[in-house]
């Protein structure tokens, strides 16, 4: 392994990005379940709704910021010339998404501690 | 020059090791050598070589950093031995850990085999295709696109941004930092006459948009070089091929008058 | 090369439609259902227009970047024609299928 930020940002893209793809089609499926009817959607998303899932949502939340920010990062390492700024842009970039993360995380657990 | 901190007297030099008739996977073998201020890492192989181990196998040539021969993965990082003073590299225990290019296979110790670096390289047509029109005394290529080419001309072919590039630790099929670099120099050098064939190489799959703009080649090149530029900039060329061809021959209808 | 235009443009669309989608779905207390879904917003033609075109990008931008990913890797490589014809599949599958979801959020509820 040839360790460097750019690596570092590298690996987590690709992998944040597969087990989103995997996400997304979960989620169609999930969400498809209003074909069958209201009732068939209001009880899948009961199941997935509980406190184990909402917990799991904080993960989707790092995996999405981070996605995002980061590819916010290389759109503008594409379209403006910026490299020397490389190493910064990556830790701006990581530290905008664990700000997200930390918002939605305190929201979802503030939500099931006061609403349960 | 007062020092706070004296320099140890010797230096432990961590060698990867790999001989293909005995060994089945590399070793790393422990040599204790003198130091100096002045003391490159590549004199501490020599010294390896000459008074320790004479069966320790590297490449080295010209010793001062222009012939691409030496570059070697110390403590993680690809450099050229040869310019690297070994008190930079050594860590609190004075050691330094030296292995051969990674990704590439090993020939024996420190020797990697470069032949998909060189088959990228030819790939790319790294010659200058001249235009029809070739000039009795000398073209006249204007200061700004000659600047424009300084990224790209003082590559020594060393391989370090190639062996440090996580795309072709996957995959061998990528032309490579050091060939698109190339390509990059040929693209924009005015007196080039087949920008477009060779964007048109370039904008295949195996091209430009492989990098994923990891910037190992950037922190590895040993010249400061800066290849992710490059191909950020042959992306962007591929995207409007044509109106370069056109803009670059009628760029060639001027090139034996002087520059304005 | 297209895909890596594709890859560009849906990310670029999804910065927009994803940051709707956590906006107008994503906020305590967290709990949907038929009712609220279509009572706020997919009853309405433009909602759904919107979802349709999010579906489109955000399908654009997983099956281009998972043909990437798996392309990167040589051994695999060899096997793109057949990656790409199932990413197209996929694709299609999954917008007929999204659409015909996003068509089924309909009052009365």
């Amino acid at each position: 392994m040839y360790k460097s930020t750019g690596f570092i940002s590298f690996v987590l893209r690709r992998f944040t990005g597969v087990a989103l793809v995997l996400y997304l089609f979960m989620h169609i499926l999930v969400i498809g379940s209003a074909t069958q009817g209201a009732a068939a959607f209001d009880a899948t998303l009961k199941v997935v709704q509980g406190p184990l899932f909402k917990i799991m949502e904080i993960a989707l939340i790092a995996a999405v910021a981070y996605h995002a920010f980061d590819g916010v990062r290389l759109l503008i390492v594409h379209y403006f010339n910026v490299i020397d700024y490389r190493k910064s842009m990556f830790y701006a970039a990581f530290a905008v998404a664990a700000f997200f993360t930390a918002i939605g995380g305190v929201l979802i657990l503030q939500a099931l501690l006061y609403h349960a | 020059m007062p020092d706070s901190h004296p320099l140890p007297t010797t230096a432990t030099v961590r060698v990867q090791r790999f001989n293909p008739d005995n060994d089945k996977k590399p070793r790393i073998q422990e040599f204790k050598v003198p130091l100096t201020a002045d003391t490159t890492i590549l004199d501490a192989l020599h010294y390896i070589k000459a008074e320790l181990d004479g069966s320790l196998t590297f490449r080295r040539s010209c010793r001062h950093a222009i012939c691409g021969s030496c570059a070697m993965n110390v403590n993680g990082r690809n450099m050229l031995v040869c310019k690297t003073p070994l008190t930079r590299e050594l860590d609190q225990q004075a050691r330094v850990t030296i292995k051969p290019l990674p990704y590439l296979p090993i020939i024996k110790d420190l020797v990697v085999d470069r032949s998909s670096f060189w088959e990228q390289y030819q790939r790319v047509k790294p010659w200058l295709i001249p235009p029809d029109n070739v000039p009795e005394k000398e073209f006249r290529v204007s200061p700004e696109e000659v600047e424009a080419l300084h990224n790209a001309e003082t590559c020594i072919m060393c391989g370090a941004c190639y062996s440090a590039c996580q795309v072709i630790a996957m995959t061998k099929e990528y032309i490579g930092p050091h060939a698109l670099l190339k390509a990059f120099l040929r693209v924009l050098d005015p007196r080039d006459a087949a920008p477009g064939e060779r964007l048109a190489d370039l904008d295949g799959g195996d091209g430009v948009y492989r990098c994923h703009t990891i910037f190992n080649c950037i922190d590895a090149c040993p010249k400061n070089l800066n290849p992710t530029q490059a191909i950020e900039t042959l992306r962007k060329l591929a995207q409007k091929r044509q109106a370069y061809e056109v803009e670059r021959a009628e760029r060639q209808k001027t090139l034996t008058q002087p520059v304005k | 090369m297209r895909i890596f235009q594709m890859q560009r443009i849906s990310a670029i669309a999804l910065l927009v439609f994803l940051g709707i989608h956590m906006a107008v779905m994503h906020y305590p207390p967290w709990e949907i259902d038929f009712r609220t879904v279509v009572i706020e917003r997919l009853s309405s033609p433009i909602w759904k227009v919107i979802d349709i075109a999010f579906l489109f990008f955000v399908l654009m931008h997983a099956l281009t970047g998972a043909y990437v990913v798996l392309t990167d890797i040589q051994r695999v490589n060899t096997y793109k024609r057949v990656l790409a014809g199932a990413a197209i599949v996929l694709g299609i599958a999954g917008f007929i299928y999204g659409t015909a979801t996003i068509m089924a959020f309909q009052p009365p509820v």
